[in-house]
């Protein structure tokens, strides 16, 4: 019964944890108090992100000719979205090798920081669950 | 100030060169890193410098292994049909 409670009043907390996570890679840790695994994941994610967008340009980001990639790469930060909407009229294209390469950078950070997300959310579960266990 | 800051979001704008040669399979190095990085980040119970580190490189370590075995398999089976 306490646990259910628990479980209940942690719900509005986890969708914090998940959603600081996702506006910054990392927050949701920096939210846990684990300020050290919080810049580890902030800033490697954010180099790579930075990397795919700097080999590619910001035309790796395609809301339109490349739907799926954007989908993954948007799961980086909302801000990706804003990039989507500078490139969306067509006036950086991107081919070939260099197209390939920013998009699976982006999205491979994209794919990394949803891990994060997910375990954040675990981590602040486990904790509201079992206080005295961590 | 504006000047660099304008420089450094032109280089975001046109893509780099990329060549189609054996070298440009290095690029798969910080990707296996940062994979690497982020996943021991999420998965050590604490994170302190030199045990972090020593993790991720073993993993690092392992990824690269396994992915030139796989090569070295693939490569060896391309031989032998085509060969």
């Amino acid at each position: 019964m306490v646990r259910r409670q628990l479980r209940e009043n942690s719900l509005p907390f986890l969708f914090v944890v998940g959603l600081v996570g996702w506006i910054v890679p990392g927050g949701g840790y920096f939210l846990l108090k684990e300020t050290k695994r919080a810049l580890i994941i902030c800033a490697t994610i954010v180099l790579m992100f930075g990397v795919g967008v700097y080999i590619g340009s910001i035309g790796v980001i395609d809301p339109i000719g490349a739907r799926l990639w954007y989908i993954v790469q948007l799961m980086n930060s909302p801000f990706v979205a804003t990039i989507g909407r500078l490139t969306a009229g067509g006036g950086y294209p991107v081919f070939g090798r260099q197209n390939e390469m920013g998009q699976i950078y982006t999205s491979i950070s994209g794919l990394l920081n949803l891990l994060c997300i997910v375990n954040s959310v675990y981590l602040a579960y486990v904790r509201k669950a079992e206080p005295g266990e961590r | 100030m504006l000047d660099f800051a304008s420089c450094v979001m032109a280089g975001f704008t046109a893509p780099e060169e990329i060549g189609t040669t054996a070298q440009s399979l290095l690029l798969l190095l910080p990707v296996v890193a940062s994979i690497a990085i982020v996943y021991k980040a999420t998965k050590v119970p604490r994170v302190s410098a030199c045990n972090f580190i020593k993790e991720s490189v073993l993993l690092f370590g392992s990824i690269v292994i396994f992915m030139v075995i796989t090569a070295l398999v693939l490569s060896a089976v391309a031989w032998l049909v085509t060969g």
